[in-house]
């Protein structure tokens, strides 16, 4: 009974509640800007609400948190730049739908899946939090490496076009992660004695470079053309579209929540793998996919949105972060004096009640938020692109330079941008690049992890994964892609002699 | 799916923005032959990366880099190979499909951005940036440019300046003096 | 030009304050050297508040990661020496010189000041086969290889602890498996990739409280009040004493040749931003010893510091180059 008053207490109290709405009102925007990122908007709110309650200053954090997620998909729809990286995958669908007009619909589709997913992950937050924690704990660093090949394995779902180009794509992502200091033994990779190399390439100035000022960049051969007028009288999506897509998005979502639990990775991860389980389990989708499939967009932003409930668990159950946001909450609850940790769930239950309140609150808002409004992003869109494409690349460099304050990035971003641009010219898929730059660390360190507890001994090491039960589900997985996988392999390799073949 | 129709594809998803399927676009194979040369240099320096506090061995931060460059030495290898033989699109040319001028001039613009950024600072080099970019592609009157370009400007530094608190170079704006000066205003002269 | 704005501007400002043209008469910078919701983090960002009370200004506080900390170094260390910009750091920099990380340390800055003090706690999975230190020193020695110990790259608070042990133990046989950080690194402990992780106290004391993890020994000479039970390290062992107190720290610095007035300002000010409840309190229950030293006394704590810790660590063959290269004396000499 308590748990449910304070459950309430967000709903009882209309300056909590003013705040969550603001909250998310606001994370819709930051999300939808490149550059501006949730976790950046978080960090800041910890000073803006030192002298605060805990309660105000937690709801307005998640109201930010959930809208920003969700915003992430608007410009990946309507320019083809998703805000954020966990969007990358909601463009690859929803960019192809704008170009038809279609960018009401997609955008209506993408926020009631949005709601859905954001559900999901919060109702297994409120009432198996303690289960999936204890799950999470059991991956060992060889399951994050397998679970890092299984999403390198979707560099095949993510190439359209040369599967050979895909495979360069996602591996020069993965070198582009490793450049800098190991940040396991310091070692130099690929810094070449330059200093301004040390600290790395930040994966958040390569994504905006390939798919904001490349993107920019090619608009430049379109300049004079009109943009696409867009349909948006009918935005909310039937309700025989929801349920057609039902049973999907309740396995996306478990996705998410899964992968969002997982200390280390977040909805970014989550939202390629859904895409790519999509991809699997869609028999016949309407359009191709790539092409302005309605399954591309429900996957990915399902996941994305499950997976802010998933990173919640963790944090609640055992003060460990589910992803980067919850990690600065985390120290925004100590600055207001109280110990998140195991503890927190027995000493102060008032607390995981109210987020969880707080976190389905937030959830109403982003779908309120989400249906209306969407005349002023479309008008965006239909701005002359004389004035959109330099303003797209100004924000390009801002938001390059705001990830890490370092003028650095900001080269980076440009060259990045530049090489994608000829990247796409030549048909080199530009999605493996950032799949590769993301799971990059993943897959090092946990590799090196799991190979050192075995002491270098890789029959010890394939002795592990055999015997553990959850190493041999992840592996019989990635096995089976593999093999999936083949036939795709062998259309690329076909494909390829039908060039040599039209040649001779 | 043989050709791709340029219209449908001019560079949305992650699709070829033109091009035939069977026909290598101009400056195609110096790309290939930049990423074949490209991924041998990093898997060169790739074997050189030393473990500072330990052998060399599987668990060396020297193993997945050398696998990866590894990886991409391969597939720029084989996409070099298929570009080869390929026929070249005669229909295209590389200054009018793959750079036209305007790309170019674009590219200009912001290699010249990235130089002059830290000396005059973020507010007076995107100013430039705007103006001269916009009078150029939309070709209106200097009223419209100006008003349009630093209008927008104004609100992209407040967002990011005031509110994100993203220190950009000043360079030679006073910024933070500014911001001081408003600041006290607000605060009704309460500073001590 | 930028003088006559700035002259306007302060004449403007006259006739609407009293006076602004003392420092600070703008917004200061502080950087912070690692990622948002690290320990560093939530030490400055609850800290600054506080200190920007009694300055009168602002500190407008940015994260600024990579290369350990070298690059917000680095940075802050290149910039005007005008007390606008502030380095908000941990203990690393001290060790970037022997382990090949960069050029400089905290020598190239002044220290504004040493807020607390960090106390490092040995932890080990509910599961380990030991329930102490000395049972597990003797688990060690006849399992040899078979323990997993975390660490966090070298210089990392672990790798001193693991060099503490070793000069007081003898070498041990155990595995190290790197993380990028103790928060990792517990993770792994809970889920029993490793077995016993030196950690700072604050990172592990709800896990210890909620029977997560069992501590081991308090690395230190007394037992700590926060964890009146746990045992502390000097009860079974003496030698260690040598060695501690030890521990992980933070601070605010800015680079030399700060003019003294400004120095003593900030100085000042983050000495009473120390002394605050709410912070006090936060500190306490991270189990972290509140210092707010400055000037002469934070000088001789960081030379002291960094003697025992970079000859520790070059006893121990963790070091790239010498201590004796960079004129860092061996302690006592």
């Amino acid at each position: 009974m308590t748990a449910l008053m304070d459950f309430l207490t967000v709903v009882t109290q209309p300056d909590l509640l003013l705040l969550v709405g603001l909250g998310t009102f606001a994370g819709v925007y930051v999300g939808a800007i490149p550059g501006l990122s949730v976790t950046m908007a978080v960090s800041i709110l910890i000073s803006f609400t030192f002298a605060w309650d805990v309660y105000p200053a937690i709801s307005l954090m998640i109201g930010i948190y959930m809208g920003g997620v969700y915003g992430g998909s608007r410009t990946a729809i309507l320019l083809n730049i998703p805000g954020a990286p966990s969007a990358i995958a909601t463009a690859l669908d929803g960019f192809p739908m704008a170009k038809r007009g279609e960018a009401g619909t997609a955008i209506g589709v993408t926020t009631v899946m949005s709601f859905i997913g954001g559900f999901l992950g919060i109702g297994v937050l409120a009432l198996a939090a303690p289960l999936v924690s204890d799950f999470a704990l059991k991956f060992q660093p060889r399951d994050y490496m397998l679970l890092a090949i299984l999403g390198i394995l979707l560099v095949g779902s993510l190439s359209q076009g040369s599967l050979v180009k895909g495979i360069f794509a996602g591996a020069l992502g993965i070198a582009i992660g490793a450049v800098g200091r190991d940040p396991l033994t310091f070692a130099e990779r690929f810094t070449f004695n330059f200093q301004i190399l040390e600290g790395g390439i930040s994966f958040i100035a390569v994504m905006i470079g390939m798919f904001g000022v490349s993107e920019a960049l090619l608009q430049l051969h379109h300049v004079d053309k009109d943009a696409v007028r867009q349909k948006i009288s009918r935005i909310v999506p039937s309700l025989s579209t929801v349920k057609k897509h039902l049973p999907l998005s309740l396995q996306t979502s478990a996705i998410g929540v899964t992968i969002g639990a997982l200390p280390g990775t977040g909805g970014d991860i989550a939202a390629l793998m859904a895409y790519d389980h999509a991809k699997r389990v869609t028999k016949n989708p309407e359009r191709p996919f790539g092409d302005g499939a309605m399954e591309g967009l429900v996957a990915p932003e399902t996941a994305n949105n499950a997976a802010v409930g998933g990173a919640f668990i963790p944090m609640m159950t055992l003060g460990i972060p589910g992803d980067a946001v919850t990690a600065i909450m985390i120290g925004a609850l100590f600055i207001h004096g109280l110990n998140p940790g195991p503890m927190l769930m027995i000493d102060q239950p008032d607390m995981f009640w109210f987020i969880v309140g707080c976190l389905v609150m937030a959830n109403c808002f982003m779908l309120l938020f989400g249906l209306t409004g969407i005349k002023l992003f479309t008008k965006i869109v239909e701005m002359p692109r004389s004035v959109l494409i330099p303003l797209i690349m100004l924000l390009s460099i801002v938001g390059a330079y705001a990830v890490n304050n370092a003028i650095a990035d900001v080269y980076w971003m440009l060259g990045f941008g530049i090489f994608g641009y000829f990247m796409r010219h030549y048909g080199y898929p530009l999605g493996p690049v950032i799949l590769g730059v993301i799971l990059s660390r993943l897959l090092d360190d946990n590799w090196r992890r799991a190979i050192i507890s075995e002491r270098e001994d890789l029959g010890a090491f394939f002795a592990g994964i055999l015997t553990s039960p959850l190493s041999l589900v992840l592996f019989v997985a990635v096995i089976l892609i593999f093999v999936s996988q083949t036939p795709i392999w062998g259309r690329a390799k076909s494909q390829l002699f039908k060039r040599r073949d039209a040649q001779s | 799916m043989q050709h791709i129709d340029p219209e449908h594809h001019d560079g949305t998803s992650d699709a070829t923005p033109g091009g035939e399927l069977d026909k290598r676009r101009p400056g195609e194979l110096a790309f290939a032959a930049f990423l074949l040369l490209a991924s041998l240099g990093l898997l060169w320096s790739a074997f050189g990366i030393e473990n500072p506090f330990g052998p060399n061995g599987l668990s060396s931060p020297r193993s997945i880099p050398v696998a990866t460059t590894l990886a991409m030495a391969v597939a720029a290898a084989i996409v070099f190979l298929t570009t080869v033989r390929l026929p070249l699109d005669n229909a295209e040319s590389f200054a009018k499909d793959i750079l036209p001028g305007v790309v170019l001039l674009f590219v200009v613009f912001l290699v010249a951005y990235g130089l002059l950024l830290r000396p005059l600072g973020f507010l007076p080099t995107s100013a430039l940036f705007l103006v001269a970019s916009i009078k150029i592609l939309a070709k209106r009157g200097w009223l419209w440019t100006l008003g349009v370009s630093l209008g927008s400007l104004l609100v992209i530094w407040l967002i990011f300046r005031i509110v994100f608190t993203v220190l950009m170079p000043a360079g030679i704006v006073p910024e933070a003096e500014f911001i001081q000066f408003f600041r006290g205003l607000s605060s009704g002269g309460a500073e001590q | 030009m930028k003088r006559i704005l700035v002259g306007a501007l302060g004449a403007l400002a006259l006739t609407a304050t009293a006076a602004i043209a003392e420092y600070p008469e703008k917004e200061i910078q502080g950087i912070i050297q690692w990622g948002a919701g690290g320990s560093t983090d939530t030490v400055m960002r609850s800290v600054t508040p506080h200190a920007e009370e009694a300055l009168g200004g602002t500190v407008v506080m940015q994260n600024m990661t990579g290369a350990v900390g070298a690059i917000a170094l680095n940075h802050v260390a290149g910039s005007a020496a005008d007390g606008y910009t502030l380095l908000m750091g941990a203990e690393n920099p001290m060790l970037y010189k022997i382990m090949g990380l960069g050029d400089k340390d905290y020598g190239e800055f002044i220290p504004i000041s040493i807020l607390a003090r960090g106390t490092p706690i040995l932890v080990a999975n509910p599961d380990a086969p030991f329930n102490d230190y000395a049972e597990m020193i003797a688990h060690i020695k006849e399992n040899p290889g078979e323990v997993k110990f975390g660490s966090t790259g070298p210089g990392g608070l672990p790798s001193v602890i693991n060099a503490m042990i070793g000069a007081v133990e003898g070498e041990l046989d155990v595995t190290s498996v790197p993380y990028d950080g103790d928060g990792p690194a517990l993770t792994g402990l809970q889920g029993g990739a490793i077995d016993v992780m030196p950690a700072v106290l604050g990172a592990a004391i709800e896990g210890i409280r909620a029977g997560n993890m069992k501590p081991l020994a308090v690395m230190d000479v007394a037992a700590n009040e926060q964890l009146p039970d746990a045992p502390y390290v000097t009860q079974f062992n003496e030698a260690y004493s040598t060695y501690l107190p030890w521990g992980p720290f933070f601070g605010v610095f800015v680079p030399k040749g700060t003019p003294d007035d400004v120095v003593a300002k900030l100085a000042d000010a983050y000495a009473a931003g120390a002394q605050h409840p709410d912070f006090v309190q936060l500190m306490n229950d991270r189990g972290f010893t509140l210092m707010g030293i400055s000037g002469e006394e934070a000088d001789a704590f960081l030379t002291k510091w960094q003697q025992g810790t970079a000859w520790l660590l070059q006893d121990a063959g963790l070091t790239k180059a010498s201590p004796e290269e960079f004129g860092i004396a061996r302690p006592g000499e």
